[in-house]
Order: structure tokens, then C-alpha cells, then sequence
């Protein structure tokens, strides 16, 4: 009897010493987690003493950081910013080239492909006659590859015609934070910035953002602009005006046109009416 | 600022400046050496060497930059007897007369000299002779980030004749 209750307290102490154990490596876990900025609690709180002692001798800020958690570029919603620097990087045929997309009065689209994806193949084949795929005139067309370390320029050499302006350069994605491929983006010269960008399974729907796009980029005619600014007004008045102008066809607050569900009620299929008059003009 | 090098011809680019250094596919009897172009304007896809294609498209203040090398049989020829490329030029150097293609408005200047071991011209279109106070030192600019290495030629028959 004596020996199992000598047995039983040996255990129950052995037991108790592997807990305090495992309490304190729980605690020492937390404590580098809280470090790190990835504890439980305050993350601007002062640094343990510990970690402080830990630190001072090559004086590093032991206060908690943030920890950066992203797998891959970010998505095109994560972005802010929007700059437009030069592609270069070198053709298929092993030549350099640079090609400024800003400081012009031009929209270059510039098209990221890649040789292996497959939607990028039927972009590759409409990109055989750069000509006829239909985008607007005073577009430069640019096709933006992976660098010779990522592609193999044979195959690229392949699947380009003579016309095409093709840049390998792996720097140009990171530039443009490509998250894939294809992937487009339009950049206005004029601004330097890029002013449109996406995904697209279709070469025809790339061709109508870029037609979009050219239409917002044309100068506001004189004669369809409202009374407001034909008046030269500013300010309340301006403000009064356009009130006075948005009653009288019947828009009044709350009415469905102040809030679009999609795009395509702000931009209906078709040329866009702004497009579609300056045409008329230039034809008339 | 992006930075090009092809076929010993490197560029760091002045903001504003695209360019391409490239050789011509070679013919059947002959050689092709490398060109670089250079311009404030979208070059079109097809440029002739001195600039063909690319000059009627300029604005009065674009600028338009060729540095040509010639065969290796132009070496220590008179024409190429000026050492390293002039890298500072004035707006005295520039004149309407010197253009391969004369346009109104327009200025060229052009320079023949050898440098790394290799003979080169470079030639230059200013979009607007009167603007060329304004032009040159963006030009200049352009001249101070260009380098040239040496590169081992290639003999093959034919190359092209430096005149």
C-alpha cells in the first residue's frame, strides 16, 4: 500500500513537472509570436524586457513589426498606384528595346502573354495580323513577355509577326504588377498613367475597353456640354444649374439612372455615344 | 530610367527616350552590323537606318538619334579617323542642310569617328532647327549615356561598304 502511494505521488510530480513544462513552452511561443507583431493582444505594446535584453547589443528595434503574409503579386483591387514606367527588355531575336509609354499624346496597349497559357493562344493567333484585330486608330500595340530566363525566345520568335512590337523582360510584370497571363493594360501618355487594366478571354472585348477608353481620352465638344458650363457658371450656381437641368428631364434623387448596377449602364454595348458623334461629325 | 545593351552598345535612357539597338537580318551575300535608334516619339515598328519612316512622324520637339556601326574594313579609313564619339554637341552643329531627308523645320547633324575599335557614324534629326537651344541638351544627354565596348567582328564577305 505504501508502495503505491510513493508510486502514485512519483507520478502525480511527474506529471506536474512535464505541465509547468509544457506551460512554459506555450508561453515562450506566445511571447516570439507577440514579438513578431502576431500575438494575442496589443501588437503596439512595449516589447518584453526580454526581447529588448535580447537585442541590445546590436541595437535593433525590438518593438513589434508587421508581418507580411502574401503569396504571388498583388490582385489588381490590392494596387494603388497606377505609374507607367518604360518596357525594356530584349526582342525574340536577341536585339534590346525600350519603348516609352508616356510623354506622347498616344494610349498604348500593352498585352503580358505568355507562350504556354492557353488562353494566351488565341491572343497570339489574332496577333499574327496586329492590323485586323480591330483596335481604333493612334493605339500602339505592345506584347510583353517574360524574359528570356523565364520563356524561350525561339517559341515567342515563333508566334510574332513582323509588325508586332514583342518585349521580353521579366521586369516589365513586376513593373506592372501582372498578376497573369494575359493580362492587359492601357496607358495614356498624356497623364503617364495607366488607365485601364484586366484580364480579358477575348481579343473583341480588349478592343472595346481600348475604344472606351479612346472616347473618354477626346476632348469634351463645346456644344454638348450643359448650360452650366455654356453659361460659364461655377460654384452653387453651377451646382443650381445642373439641379434645375437633371429636374427638368425627370432625374430627381433616388431616380435608378444615379445608381448603376454594372458597367454596361454607364457604358452600353456599341460605340459610345460620344464616339459615335464624333464619327458622325468627322464624316458629316 | 530603363536601360538597354545589345550587340556592345549600351544605353541607361533619358526620361522620354525609347529606343532599340538591333542588327538587320543578314543577306544572302552579306553582312548586317548593329544600329541603335533613338527617339522621343513612338518609332514605328519599321525604320530605316538613317531614320526612314520614323522622321515624318516627328513633332517640333521630338528628336531622332541613329548610331550606325560600319564593317571592319572602315577602320583607319579618313572618314573614321576621329577618335571616341563626340559627346556634347552644340546648337551651332545642327543645320537644315544636313539632313538625309530634308524637311522644313527640321535639323541634322552627323558625325563619323571610331571608337572601342569599331567605326561608327551617328546621326541626329531635331523635329525644329529653331527649337534646337532647347533640343541639344536633352540630346546631349542622350550622347553622355551611350557606351560602346569592343566586340569581336565576324569577317564575312561583303560587308557593307563604309561610303
Amino acid at each position: 500500500m505504501l508502495a503505491l502511494v510513493l508510486l502514485l505521488t512519483f507520478v502525480v510530480l511527474l506529471m506536474g513537472v512535464l505541465v509547468a513544462g509544457l506551460l512554459r513552452s506555450h508561453a515562450d511561443i506566445l511571447r516570439a509570436l507577440h514579438d513578431l507583431g502576431a500575438g494575442v493582444g496589443d501588437p503596439t505594446a512595449e516589447a518584453s524586457p526580454r526581447a529588448d535584453h535580447r537585442h541590445q547589443g546590436d541595437h535593433v528595434d525590438a518593438r513589434p513589426v508587421a508581418v507580411p503574409f502574401t503569396v504571388g503579386p498583388p490582385l489588381p483591387a490590392e494596387r494603388n498606384h497606377s505609374w507607367a514606367p518604360t518596357l525594356a527588355g530584349v526582342t525574340p531575336q536577341g536585339d534590346a528595346l525600350a519603348v516609352a509609354v508616356t510623354g506622347t499624346d498616344t494610349l498604348t496597349l500593352v498585352a503580358f502573354l505568355s507562350s504556354g497559357c492557353s488562353t494566351c493562344a488565341g491572343f497570339w493567333d489574332a496577333l499574327r495580323r496586329p492590323d485586323d484585330v480591330g483596335l481604333p486608330d493612334g493605339i500602339r500595340l505592345v506584347v510583353v513577355t517574360k524574359g528570356p530566363e523565364m520563356e524561350i525566345p525561339a517559341e515567342i520568335r515563333a508566334k510574332t509577326s513582323p509588325g508586332l512590337l514583342v518585349i521580353m523582360s521579366t521586369e516589365a510584370w513586376g513593373d506592372y504588377e501582372v498578376p497573369g497571363s494575359p493580362f492587359f493594360a492601357l496607358v495614356d501618355g498624356r497623364s503617364g498613367r495607366r488607365i485601364g487594366e484586366g484580364v480579358a478571354q477575348h481579343f473583341s472585348q480588349v478592343v472595346e475597353l481600348v475604344r472606351r477608353a479612346q472616347a473618354d481620352q477626346q476632348p469634351f465638344p463645346l456644344g454638348s456640354r450643359g448650360r452650366a458650363s455654356a453659361a460659364g457658371l461655377d460654384g452653387p450656381a453651377r451646382e443650381s444649374a445642373n439641379d434645375q437641368e437633371l429636374q427638368a428631364a425627370g432625374i430627381y434623387p433616388g431616380h435608378e439612372s444615379l445608381y448603376p448596377k454594372s458597367l454596361d449602364d454607364i457604358f452600353p454595348p456599341g460605340p459610345s455615344p460620344r464616339l459615335a458623334a464624333e464619327q458622325a461629325r468627322r464624316a458629316g | 530610367m530603363a536601360r538597354l545593351r545589345a550587340h556592345g552598345i549600351g544605353v541607361t535612357l533619358p526620361d522620354g527616350f525609347e529606343g532599340r539597338i538591333f542588327v538587320r537580318p543578314q543577306g544572302p551575300d552579306g553582312t548586317s552590323y548593329p544600329v541603335a535608334h533613338f527617339a522621343t516619339f513612338p518609332l514605328p515598328a519599321d525604320v530605316a537606318d538613317f531614320g526612314g519612316g520614323a522622321v515624318t512622324l516627328m513633332g517640333p520637339g521630338d528628336i531622332f538619334a541613329v548610331l550606325f556601326e560600319y564593317g571592319p574594313e572602315s577602320v583607319g579609313k579618313a572618314l573614321f579617323a576621329r577618335q571616341g564619339m563626340q559627346r556634347s554637341l552644340t546648337s551651332s552643329d545642327f543645320r537644315p542642310t544636313l539632313l538625309r531627308r530634308g524637311l522644313g523645320g527640321q535639323s541634322g547633324t552627323q558625325w563619323f569617328f571610331t571608337e572601342a575599335g569599331r567605326p561608327f557614324t551617328f546621326y541626329a534629326v531635331l523635329g525644329s532647327h529653331a527649337r534646337r537651344g532647347f533640343l541639344v541638351p536633352q540630346l546631349n544627354t542622350l550622347l553622355a549615356a551611350l557606351t560602346v565596348s569592343p566586340q569581336p567582328v565576324v569577317a564575312i564577305p561583303g560587308a557593307a561598304p563604309w561610303n
